[in-house]
C-alpha cells in the first residue's frame, strides 16, 4: 500500500519532539545524530513550520549528485543516501533548494531523511498529528460507459 | 543467486558481485585501503587478500585480493587463516618501510603486530600509498583534474604537467577520501587553496555562511542544470524560506 508522510503547520506547537526522534533513531554507535526535521517559524505569531525533506519529483540533489550515491526507493518514495558511495563534496547541501540536506558534524557525513525505511518515527511521536504518515486514499476515477 | 562458505559459514551472493561487498555486508573486518564504493575496484593496496579453495581443488589454495574477485558457486573463502595473516603482515611491513610517518599505515600495522619494518626505510616517503582513490574519484565525478604520473620510483598524483590543474572545481573529494589524508588543502577567508589552485568560496547572501566554491557551483549549474540561484544562500537560510513561505500559506489558510 502507497503511505505519505503529510506535514500539518496548523497543527504544530513547536513541541521539537519530531527532532529529539528523529536524532535519536539516527544514533551511530549510540551517539545522536543531527536531526532531519527543523520546526522553525516563519516569522508568524502561534505558528510553527517542520521544515523536512520534500522528497521532490525533480530533486536537485539527485542532479547534483555527480557519483550517483543518492538514489530514488520505489518503496518508499524517499530519496536516499548512500553513505557508502558518497564522496562528502557538499553538491547536495548546497544544491537543495530547501536546505535539507545537512552536513552532520559529529559524524562527518552527509545526511537527508529518508523517511526511516518506510516508518518514519518523528509522525510516530508526533503528539498533536501535525506530521502523519498515512496510506493515500485512491479515489475510483469515474469512467463513461 | 550463488553459495559460498565464508569462515565455516555459508553466506549467499548475487552473482557478479566482489568478493569484498560480500565480506563487507557480512561484517567480516577485512582491512583494504584503496576500496570505494563510489569507484571500480582497482586492486592497489593488496591488502583485502584472502585464501581461497574449492573442494575439487584436492587441497590447493590461490590467494587473491578480494575486491577484484567475482563471487563462483562452492568457493571455500577465509580471511584471516594464518597463512593470510602472514601475507598481510609481509604487505604493511612494505608499507611502513615507504610511508614510516602515516600515522592510519602505523595503526593498521600495529593492528596486525608489526611495530617497525624490517626492510631500509625510505628517506623522503611522503605518505601517498598510490591507492589512486582520488583520481579514481575524480574521474567518475567527471572532472579528470588529476592523474597517476611517471613509473616505479617516480610514480605520483599530480596535476597534469606538474601546473595548476584548469579542470579542478575546488569540490575536495579527492582530499577528504585520502586513505591516508596526504592532500592538503587551505581554507583562507573566503578562499580555498587546493592543488595550487585559489578558489572563491560561495558565501551566502544573508547569513555569510560559507558553502562550495564558485566554479563548482557554476559547473553544476551549467552540466546539472541546477539554477545557480539555488547556490546563492546557504541550507539554513533555505530552510528559513521555506518556512516563512509555507508559514505564509497556513496563516491564510487560518483567516479563510
Amino acid at each position: 500500500m502507497n503511505y505519505r508522510f503529510i506535514v500539518r503547520p496548523n497543527l504544530c506547537t513547536g513541541c521539537r519532539t519530531c527532532e529529539l526522534a528523529c536524532s535519536f533513531t539516527h544514533s551511530i554507535d549510540n551517539i545522536r545524530g543531527i536531526t532531519r526535521i527543523y520546526p522553525l517559524d516563519g516569522g508568524f505569531k502561534d505558528l510553527w513550520v517542520p521544515v523536512t525533506c520534500l522528497q521532490c519529483e525533480d530533486p536537485a540533489c539527485i542532479k547534483s549528485c555527480l557519483v550517483d550515491a543518492l538514489r530514488l526507493n520505489p518503496e518508499t518514495g524517499a530519496i536516499e543516501l548512500n553513505q557508502d558511495i558518497c564522496v562528502h563534496c557538499m553538491a547536495c547541501v548546497a544544491a537543495c533548494p530547501f536546505g535539507c540536506s545537512i552536513f552532520d558534524k559529529q559524524h562527518d557525513i552527509i545526511v537527508k531523511c529518508d523517511l526511516c525505511g518506510g516508518d518514519p518515527a518523528c509522525a510516530h511521536f508526533c503528539p498533536t498529528k501535525a506530521l502523519e504518515w498515512k496510506p493515500i486514499e485512491v479515489k475510483k476515477k469515474k469512467v463513461a460507459i | 543467486m550463488v553459495n559460498l562458505t565464508i569462515n565455516g559459514r555459508i553466506v549467499q551472493a548475487k552473482e557478479g558481485e566482489m568478493l569484498l561487498t560480500v565480506l563487507r555486508r557480512e561484517k567480516i573486518d577485512v582491512p583494504a585501503l584503496c576500496h570505494h564504493e563510489a569507484v571500480e575496484p582497482f586492486g592497489a593496496c593488496r591488502l583485502c587478500t584472502v585464501e581461497i579453495t574449492k573442494e575439487d581443488w584436492n587441497g590447493y589454495s590461490n590467494y587473491v585480493t578480494s575486491c577484484l574477485y567475482p563471487v563462483e558457486e562452492g568457493l571455500i573463502v577465509s580471511t584471516h587463516s594464518p597463512k593470510v595473516n602472514e601475507l598481510r603482515k609481509t604487505i604493511l611491513d612494505l608499507f611502513l618501510a615507504r610511508h614510516p610517518n602515516s600515522p592510519e599505515i602505523r595503526q593498521l600495522a600495529a593492528d596486525y603486530g608489526v611495530f617497525k619494518t624490517s626492510y631500509e626505510t625510505v628517506v623522503d616517503g611522503n605518505n601517498c600509498i598510490l591507492c589512486a582513490i582520488c583520481t579514481r574519484i575524480c574521474d567518475t565525478m567527471g572532472f579528470h583534474a588529476i592523474s597517476t604520473v611517471g613509473r616505479g620510483h617516480g610514480k605520483e598524483v599530480a596535476p597534469p604537467l606538474h601546473q595548476v590543474p584548469p579542470d579542478c572545481v575546488g569540490c575536495l573529494a579527492c582530499a577528504l577520501n585520502c586513505p591516508t589524508h596526504y592532500i592538503e588543502y587551505t581554507f583562507d577567508n573566503n578562499y580555498l587553496t587546493i592543488w595550487d589552485k585559489k578558489f572563491e568560496l560561495m558565501v551566502c547572501s544573508r547569513c555569510g555562511k560559507k558553502t562550495i566554491t564558485k566554479e563548482f557551483a557554476e559547473y553544476l549549474s551549467k552540466h546539472r542544470d541546477i539554477p545557480f540561484s539555488y547556490f546563492e544562500i546557504c541550507d539554513e537560510c533555505h530552510r528559513k524560506e521555506l518556512a516563512a513561505t509555507m508559514g505564509q500559506i497556513t496563516s491564510w489558510e487560518r483567516e479563510a
